[in-house]
């Protein structure tokens, strides 16, 4: 353990150090847009477009302007030579819990009103070495204790700039709900601890009740809905002295859900609780976006894609509880061969660095080409974010998101040396290592102003709890 | 003024409270029956008076009458019927005014009986802190605006003494929990009752964003700013509904009376400020942006990193309570302890330079006590701002006019001028450069400073912690460093489940810990609530992950860094 944990201790301090210099340096003013960068001679995998060898990729003004051979640099722009290296777009993880504060409110199991982006912390270390992994926008989610929970946010990984710039511009908004074992809370042991009450069990602690609650939700949202439209009929005819209806934060996002306008976000696992949803949306009039996890969703495949719902899933991880015995490594290869919109996720800061492995694992189990690996990470999770016409894919007018690998991104042996997001470099290998040495002085100096390393227990005073 | 008047009236019948209840604090070597008559006129001569209105006057006298200064200046006449004191080799500054805190509020304020709608509700939680509940409130407790920090006062003298100490005379007070946690009062720091100390209130709105414990909702920061968005549109509805009810009831179903939302009213009309906690730069900016969405007037309160926020602050004219509880470095590492992260590092070496960024910025701010347990630091930490750059002068005004203007106290209380309430604090030497307050006058009345707290007073949480947590994957070892400010707690979680700021946390006076933090498994990274027992220099408790079975866990501090050989947790009253 002792090792282990030195090991890890290793791998986190420089890029804690690295967190740090942002802060101080985080402004609310507009910045210029990023000078022009040339990339040249690199393998360019469009994702899309297909794949291109000995390529240039110019950006300007934070986008894509031109891909080709032999492109010329404007004047003041940075040449980067990236012969032998890929160049491919900014991974998306579609289901991400980094750099929230807080993920669950797990007191009601209707908390539609709460907002990740209320509580997101932009130097979070985590954006930081997601970046390094060649991650560029992530959704993070509410997290699976609630029906239905808060309301995500989709994020550019701009590192230590405000939350503001950090939200994605025209992405539109979403919510997550949860069905399953989280909610019932059924993997919580009713084990009465001496000294500490054992929570009283919350409604619902069934699959019908997580039924029930979604029906008893979206219904009171329809009556909220109507008690609006009869104010606005009634203000549209001209009645004066009106008082406007109680705005209901709870009901809002739901009577947006309705509308289509907020995207459905749904932890799930079992086939019979994907349709139960996929079902209830269908009664209410709205669709469900995305299924997450989903790892039944290989046995009804065909059902999802009629649905137009997408998936998001795991590459090869299973078995953790229950309801996830039933996982296969060829879901997301069968999902996607039935048409759905299909993607891997990490739902955890530490996979999230390493999502190029999972698009391999599709290569190697499920017969999928590299085009369709990687898409399973880019392309497609823009797709299920609604952002696909800004990221996703390396085409002329899209955002500058993309990252420099050292080599082919689907090899164990290649790893992100830069990345980009709107044509302004978050990472880069060179400059981590000269921030280390920089912030090595810097503590010495700091340590040094408080007179040297702090003092252990052992240079104390015996107290008297000591012996 | 009703209320100014009042006192005047009261002064004389209340000196003999005053020496009935505190013996140990009427002016000294004086019969009470000398004292019932005796009129309350006083004058310092040959003083060094710091006026803050003016020049400094080098040799000087001042005199207080009845409560109030009645002259002050190089030739001032000392009045026959004075009591006069020497002020040769002291310093006169206007009373210090301690810009947040909960003074005079005991710890536990008891929750009145019958709380709101949702008072009673969890009933199994681990009891936190006792939050304050106003009667027949339609909202559950750490939910109610219309609480009023006067109606939790309690005079006592003897919970003064420390900050006394250190030169404090006056005080913005407020309830210590909760989300909306209520009015606030500016009071004096003594007199016989409760009404006696009040000068203003109420006087601002205070905002606390931390959860409720136990469960109820919301026990999520983002839950919190949830309940806060709800019940301010919830206000603005309200004043809709009493407006169109007042113009013409006929006809229309009577507006609920609702004392909460009601409370709020003078908050969205912005005549009220809301003092928002916020600390670090995140905090901060999350509270701006809540102000300005609902358009009300914020005040940031802590401010610990309120330097990196400056333009922001400054732009949009938000003033500081900057809190002078300034981080300490810990004494008493575990030798094999990881090495301080430099964020740690440089929040301490930041700290005492904050001020003069903000003046430089030309934020507005106030200096506040901020839970502090020494108050022999709290003028030591102002000094270390001065020489972080920090003027003597803006120091000075930070503890007495700006506070004082801030709310709307300053034609009262800020300086030494004639006609405003008799606050003084007196030293021996600069205070800001390692003189001692000897002296204090408060509300006309001489008050002994009695030597400053120098021992630690003991902290129920603050330290750093060793922890085992046994969870379905097994034992972790990890390092918890916790800092107390009142009864909420803040800090990091480092080791074997990653490493995580620390967020709704709290500690009761019974030693019930209490906090939330994301951690790293290795299936994803969840959050983890933290719920337990300290007993002296150990803790455990449970934990509890969304999808993972409870998990427990165990741990202890180095003795020297908590509470030192107490018995079962309990408090300690500050020694002295």
């Amino acid at each position: 353990m002792k090792i282990s944990l030195l090991a890890a201790c290793a791998l986190a301090v420089p890029a804690t150090i690295v967190a740090q210099q942002a802060t101080p340096s985080r402004a609310m003013t507009a910045r210029p847009a990023a000078a022009p960068t040339l990339i040249k001679n690199a393998t360019v995998l469009t994702v899309t477009k297909g794949r291109f060898e000995n390529t240039d990729i110019l950006i300007q003004n934070g986008k894509i302007a031109q891909i080709g051979k032999n492109l010329t640099a404007p004047a003041g722009a940075q040449v980067i030579d990236a012969t032998g290296k890929y160049v491919m777009p900014g991974i998306i993880d579609p289901h991400s819990h980094s750099m929230s504060d807080a993920v669950n409110e797990g007191s009601l199991s209707v908390t539609s009103m709460v907002r990740i982006a209320d509580v997101l912390n932009p130097t979070a270390i985590n954006i930081y070495r997601e970046l390094a992994g060649g991650v560029t926008t992530i959704n993070v989610l509410h997290g699976s204790a609630n029906t239905i929970g808060g309301q995500n946010a989709t994020v550019k990984l701009k590192y230590g700039r405000p939350v503001q710039e950090m939200l994605f511009a025209g992405a539109p908004p979403g919510i997550k709900f949860a069905l399953g074992e989280n909610v019932t809370q059924k993997n919580r042991s009713n084990v009465v601890i001496p000294g500490q009450p054992s929570p009283p069990r919350r409604y619902p602690t069934s699959r019908m009740g997580q039924e029930e609650v979604l029906r008893d939700a979206f219904t009171r949202a329809r009556d909220y809905r109507t008690g609006w439209e009869e104010y606005r009929a009634k203000v549209a005819k001209g009645e004066k002295a009106l008082v406007a209806p109680r705005r209901d934060l709870e009901l809002e996002p739901l009577v947006e859900v309705m509308e289509g306008k907020r995207l459905v976000h749904a932890h799930s696992y079992r086939s019979d609780e994907m349709l139960m949803l996929l079902n209830l949306a269908k009664e209410f009039g709205f669709k469900v976006a995305t299924l997450q996890h989903g790892l039944d969703g290989y046995k009804i495949a065909s059902e999802i894609a009629q649905a137009g719902t997408g998936l998001s899933s795991f590459a090869d991880d299973w078995s953790y509880k229950i309801e996830a015995y039933d996982a296969i490594p060829y879901n997301v290869a069968i999902l996607l061969r039935h048409g759905v919109v299909a993607t891997i996720n990490s739902d955890s800061d530490e996979r999230a660095r390493r999502l190029n492995i999972d698009a391999a694992k599709l290569v190697r189990y499920g017969g999928l080409t590299d085009d369709e690996a990687l898409k399973t990470i880019t392309y497609n999770g823009a797709l299920q974010l609604g952002v696909a016409d800004k990221v996703g894919s390396l085409e002329v007018g899209k955002d500058a998101d993309l990252a420099i690998w050292s080599g082919d991104p689907l090899s164990v042996y290649s790893s992100a040396e830069t990345t980009f997001i709107e044509g302004e470099i978050y990472f880069d290998k060179k400059r981590d290592l000269d921030m280390r040495e920089k912030m090595a002085k810097e503590r010495a100096a700091l340590e040094q102003a408080e007179r040297g390393p702090r003092p252990t227990r052992a240079t104390q005073i015996p107290n008297e709890d000591d012996k | 003024m009703a209320l100014l008047t009042r006192r005047f009236t009261m002064a004389t019948t209340a000196a003999l409270a005053v020496s009935a209840a505190l013996p140990s604090r009427a002016p000294a070597q004086i019969g009470v029956q000398c004292e019932r008559n005796a009129p309350e006129v006083y004058a310092i001569t040959n003083a060094r008076i710091v006026p803050v209105s003016g020049a400094v006057i080098e040799r000087g006298t001042i005199v207080i009458r009845n409560g109030v200064i009645t002259a002050v200046g190089a030739s001032a006449a000392v009045p026959a019927d004075a009591r006069s004191i020497d002020g040769a080799g002291l310093t006169v500054y206007p009373g210090f005014i301690d810009a947040y805190g909960s003074l005079g509020i005991p710890s536990a304020a008891a929750p009145a009986a019958g709380g709101g709608r949702g008072a009673g509700a969890p009933t199994t939680a681990p009891a936190g802190p006792q939050l304050s509940t106003a009667p027949n409130s339609l909202h559950p407790a750490g939910q109610q605006p219309e609480i009023l920090a006067v109606d939790l006062l309690k005079a006592d003298a003897e919970a003064m003494a420390g900050p006394e100490s250190a030169g404090l005379t006056a005080a913005l007070t407020a309830p210590s929990s909760g989300i909306f946690m209520g009015r606030s009062a500016v009071i004096n720091l003594a007199g016989a009752t409760t009404q006696e100390m009040l000068i203003k209130s109420p006087v601002a709105m205070h905002i606390g964003f931390s959860a409720a414990r136990g469960g109820g909702y919301p026990n999520s920061l983002m839950g919190v700013f949830a309940a806060l968005r709800q019940m301010l549109l919830d206000a603005q509805h309200y004043g809709e509904l009493d407006a169109a009810y007042a113009k013409n009831p006929r006809g229309m179903r009577r507006p609920e009376n609702d004392p909460s939302l009601a409370a709020l009213q003078p908050v969205l009309a912005r005549q009220m400020p809301v003092i928002m906690l916020a600390s670090t730069q995140r905090e901060i900016e999350r509270a701006l942006d809540l102000a300005k969405e609902f358009n009300i007037r914020p005040i940031i309160a802590g401010g610990g990193e309120a330097y990196l926020v400056a333009d922001r602050l400054k732009a949009e004219g938000v003033p500081v309570l900057l809190s002078v509880n300034f981080p300490k470095r810990p004494t008493n590492a575990a030798p094999d302890a990881d090495p301080e992260p430099l964020r740690v590092l440089r929040e301490r070496a930041e700290a005492p330079k904050n001020p003069a960024k903000l003046a430089q910025a030309g934020v507005k701010f106030a200096f506040e006590s901020g839970g502090i347990s020494n108050w022999a630091d709290f003028n030591t930490n102002i000094a270390s701002a001065v020489t972080s750059g920090l003027t003597a002068d803006q120091a000075l005004r930070a503890l007495t006019i700006t506070p004082a203007e801030l709310f709307g106290v300053s034609d009262r209380l800020g300086t030494i001028e004639v006609g405003k309430i008799a606050n003084l604090t007196i030293s021996r030497g600069d205070v800001f450069a390692g003189g001692r307050v000897t002296k204090l006058f408060i509300d006309g009345k001489p008050v002994e400073a009695r030597a400053p707290v120098t021992a630690n007073a003991p902290s129920m949480a603050a330290g750093t912690w060793t922890l085992t947590v046994t969870l379905d994957i097994g034992e972790k070892p990890i390092t918890v460093a916790l800092i107390e400010e009142g009864d909420r707690i803040r800090g990091t979680l480092q080791g074997a489940l990653g490493s995580a700021q620390i967020s709704d946390g709290s500690v009761s006076a019974a030693g019930e810990l209490r906090f939330t933090v994301s951690i790293t498994l290795p299936s994803a990274t969840e959050e983890a609530t933290f719920a337990g027992q300290i007993n002296g220099n150990a803790v455990r408790g449970t934990v509890q992950i969304v999808g993972h079975p409870p998990g427990s866990f165990v741990g202890t501090r180095p003795a020297a860094e908590g509470a030192q050989g107490q018995q079962g947790g309990r408090r300690r009253p500050p020694q002295r």
